[in-house]
């Protein structure tokens, strides 16, 4: 299994453009739902931790988020995962309903699961348009309570056999609104050779 | 001391100090305690069965089959004694109110994870004291190694006593 998993530096490089194509598609989507505030995007960070180190990622087990989950598939599969602080979450509630709303009502929590799914849309056009094959999204579903719940809720119903997982987290945030996010890629089964194929090959043309 | 005990992993620890596992949601966590050595052990278990997997993984501490005997033995070689143990679950929520993968299942995760984690303490006759699952939250479970006593919270601040 370890085997599989191993990564060079090239192919670290492969999926960091990864997350990088995707998100700057992405991210200009959730600017112009924040009336075209300016969004600063992070460098994508690519690592291969076991699961139990997962949740230090986000910012610890026990930190309050919220995360839109969905699943990508096409010629490869993998998971999509939008993912921020609750006061966050909050934040973007407050700016798309004008302050209207700031808890996680019924109305607040769709907000938060369309933002999601927009993001998640737009990351998967850019990847489609990017190597000329389509994928398709389930719909989004949304959690709010602990990273650590959330995440292992995540891996087990996935069923994740492996040991290490390997994640591409790019994060953003924005000034004026404070929020701040990220959104993670997990690439699943045979998804992570998949993906670095066809990158791969586009990247070299 | 205080002692973490992250996902798929097994701590055992003897006379004092706090054993904690933080954000369980479908996921749960075993408790097991000899009040006589005052010997506390706990689990963090992610999956139920790891006949499924066909010894794909090679982390045995993920599933409440293989996890639950090998924490059995690691408490015993620190001097508990069998006769004496007790345990005390939490966890085994549902999160998401679908199935992430797509699929349609009359059993989320969780529950399976209660299931088997209690068809594996009933097969090695360890009696289950204390329970706190279910429910659509996720779960922090403080396990005191002096006394067994075990503390649920969640972040609406629900606090139970096992």
């Amino acid at each position: 299994m370890k085997k599989d998993l191993e990564i060079n530096s090239e192919e670290i490089d492969i999926l960091k453009e990864l997350g990088n194509i995707g998100l700057g598609n992405a991210t200009i989507s959730l600017s112009e739902m924040l009336k075209d505030e300016k969004i600063k995007m992070l460098v994508p960070d690519v690592s291969l931790i076991s699961l139990a180190e997962v949740p230090d990622l986000v910012g610890g087990p026990e930190k309050p988020v919220a995360a839109v989950f969905s699943r990508a598939i096409g010629e490869a599969s993998f998971f999509l995962i939008f993912l921020m602080p609750e006061k966050s979450a909050l934040n973007i509630i407050k700016a798309l309903t004008e302050g209207i709303r700031e808890e996680f009502c019924s109305l607040g929590r769709s907000v938060i699961r369309e933002v999601g799914n927009i993001v998640s849309a737009s990351y998967l056009n850019a990847l489609s348009f990017l190597t000329d094959s389509a994928y398709r999204q389930t719909p989004p579903i949304l959690a709010i309570d602990m990273a650590g719940a959330i995440l292992g809720t995540i891996f087990a119903e996935a069923s994740i056999i492996e040991d290490s997982i390997l994640m591409v987290k790019t994060s953003f945030s924005t000034e004026v609104n404070d929020i701040e996010g990220c959104l993670i890629i997990v690439p699943h089964g045979e998804g992570l050779k998949k993906i670095v194929d066809i990158l791969g090959l586009e990247l070299k043309k | 001391m205080i002692t973490q005990v992250r996902i798929a992993e097994v701590v055992v620890q003897r006379e004092s100090g706090l054993l904690i596992t933080v954000g369980l949601g479908s996921c749960v966590g075993v408790g097991l305690y000899d009040p006589v050595t005052r010997t506390a052990g706990l689990a963090h278990i992610l999956l139920s069965d790891s006949r499924q997997f066909n010894g794909k993984s090679s982390n045995l501490l993920k599933y409440a089959d293989t996890a639950l005997p090998l924490m059995m033995d690691k408490i015993l070689k620190e001097g508990a004694l069998k006769k004496n143990l007790v345990a005390k679950i939490a966890g085994g929520s549902q999160l998401f109110k679908y199935n992430i993968t797509g699929g349609v299942s009359n059993e989320s995760v969780g529950k399976k994870n209660i299931m088997a984690v209690k068809k594996a303490l009933l097969e090695m006759s360890i009696p289950l004291l204390g329970e706190d699952v279910g429910g659509n939250y996720g779960r922090t479970m403080r396990m005191h190694v002096a006394s067994g006593q075990v503390e649920i919270s969640s972040l609406e601040g629900y606090i139970k006593l096992l």
